[in-house]
């Protein structure tokens, strides 16, 4: 399978990257089910990074590089088509778009979001949040916590990450049909839940430039 | 009462920088509606028919047998959907499940009068046949939940 796909799209990611958890033995990660949706390598080009596992290919932005709806959409569309023609895809059992982004500080303060306890917003502790939510056909798994820690390139950082994953299910999504619709669904609910959750002051600070 | 909350260590660790994809894939947890579909299979199928139906997603994804395909995930959504709106007679056993040649999932079940009903779900829709009318056919995904109301009726 790495082959074939390999075959299709090493114009634009000529590099190969082995992951770790393609060390662990096969039957392993076959019966642990977060195990098994991992991907197992990595495609490296340019722009974006293509993962592919056993039951998974994403397609991923490179440490911030956001470089836009638009430009994902369109580097989707070549992947998809590269894809189709690779041969490999059979069923498709779940297609999403996952932002992830992380914030100096507690980022509770800023957000339409928190915990209470007897009615008092918890303050100055370590919060984890986690959600689901439906919109249609589309689930949504809301994970935002004020105790991340990220190591970068100038040394570990704490903070906090808003976490979107959304996605459409086996009976509601055809790759290769309405495909690429669907990954404009899914940015576009993610984008509308991301800026719904900003209070103005910490959108303010971030500086957005619209596009 | 004083409720004191303690500073806990990070729960939420991202280890080589935030989107470097190898880091993202570590923080993936299971889909966080499991709960509600395991919660559905236990209350309409009953423990066996949670634990078989565990058994299958989890021990038998990559296929089965010797000519067992792999599950279809449309059929196991398929299930899923049929699952939440069919009503099952009380007082009968609990519905039966098993997995199929054809990478399938089959539902099987007694009506009120001990006849036996059948529903097949695959990657292209579900198949059924109720023993009491001696009726069979197939249905497409969109009409499952008139399928689980025709059977019930």
């Amino acid at each position: 399978m790495p082959g074939l796909l390999f075959a299709q799209i090493r114009e634009k990611y000529p590099e190969q990257k082995t992951l770790p958890v393609a060390q662990l033995p096969e039957e392993i990660r076959r019966q642990d089910p977060t195990l098994v949706i991992l991907p197992l390598m990595q495609f490296l080009g340019e722009n974006f990074i293509v993962q592919l596992g056993p039951r998974v290919i994403n397609l991923v932005t490179k440490p911030n590089m956001y470089p836009g709806w638009p430009a994902i959409e369109q580097e989707l569309k070549w992947l998809l088509e590269r894809i189709k023609a690779s041969g490999f895809v059979g069923e498709t059992e779940r297609l999403g778009a996952r932002y992830i982004d992380f914030f100096g500080g507690d980022v509770f303060s800023g957000l339409r979001l928190g915990l209470q306890i007897n009615d008092k917003p918890i303050q100055g502790t370590q919060t984890d949040i986690t959600t689901f939510l439906r919109k249609d056909a589309l689930s949504i798994r809301l994970q935002v916590t004020n105790g991340a820690i990220v190591a970068t390139k100038e040394g570990p950082k704490t903070g906090s990450v808003l976490d979107i994953d959304a996605w459409f299910g086996p009976l509601d999504v055809d790759l290769f049909g309405n495909g690429l619709a669907r990954f404009a669904e899914a940015h576009y609910a993610t984008k509308g839940l991301f800026f719904g959750l900003l209070k103005p002051e910490l959108l303010s600070k971030l500086n957005p430039a619209y596009e | 009462m004083t409720l004191t909350l303690q500073t806990q260590p990070p729960a939420y660790v991202l280890v080589e920088g935030l989107r470097e994809s190898a880091s993202v894939s570590t923080v993936r947890r299971a889909a966080p509606d499991g709960w509600a579909r395991e919660e559905l299979l236990l209350r309409k199928l009953g423990p066996k028919g949670w634990g078989r139906v565990y058994h299958f997603r989890n021990y038998y994804a990559s296929g089965w047998g010797e000519n067992g395909r792999v599950l279809s995930p449309k059929a196991l959504d398929a299930f899923f959907r049929f699952v939440e709106n069919a009503n099952f007679p009380a007082g009968k056993s609990s519905p039966s499940v098993f997995l199929t040649d054809r990478g399938g999932i089959e539902l099987c079940w007694e009506d009120r009068n001990g006849k036996s009903v059948q529903v097949e779900f695959s990657a292209t829709g579900a198949e059924f046949y109720q023993a009491a009318t001696d009726e069979e056919g197939m249905v497409t995904f969109n009409d499952l939940a008139r399928l689980s109301q025709h059977l019930a009726a």
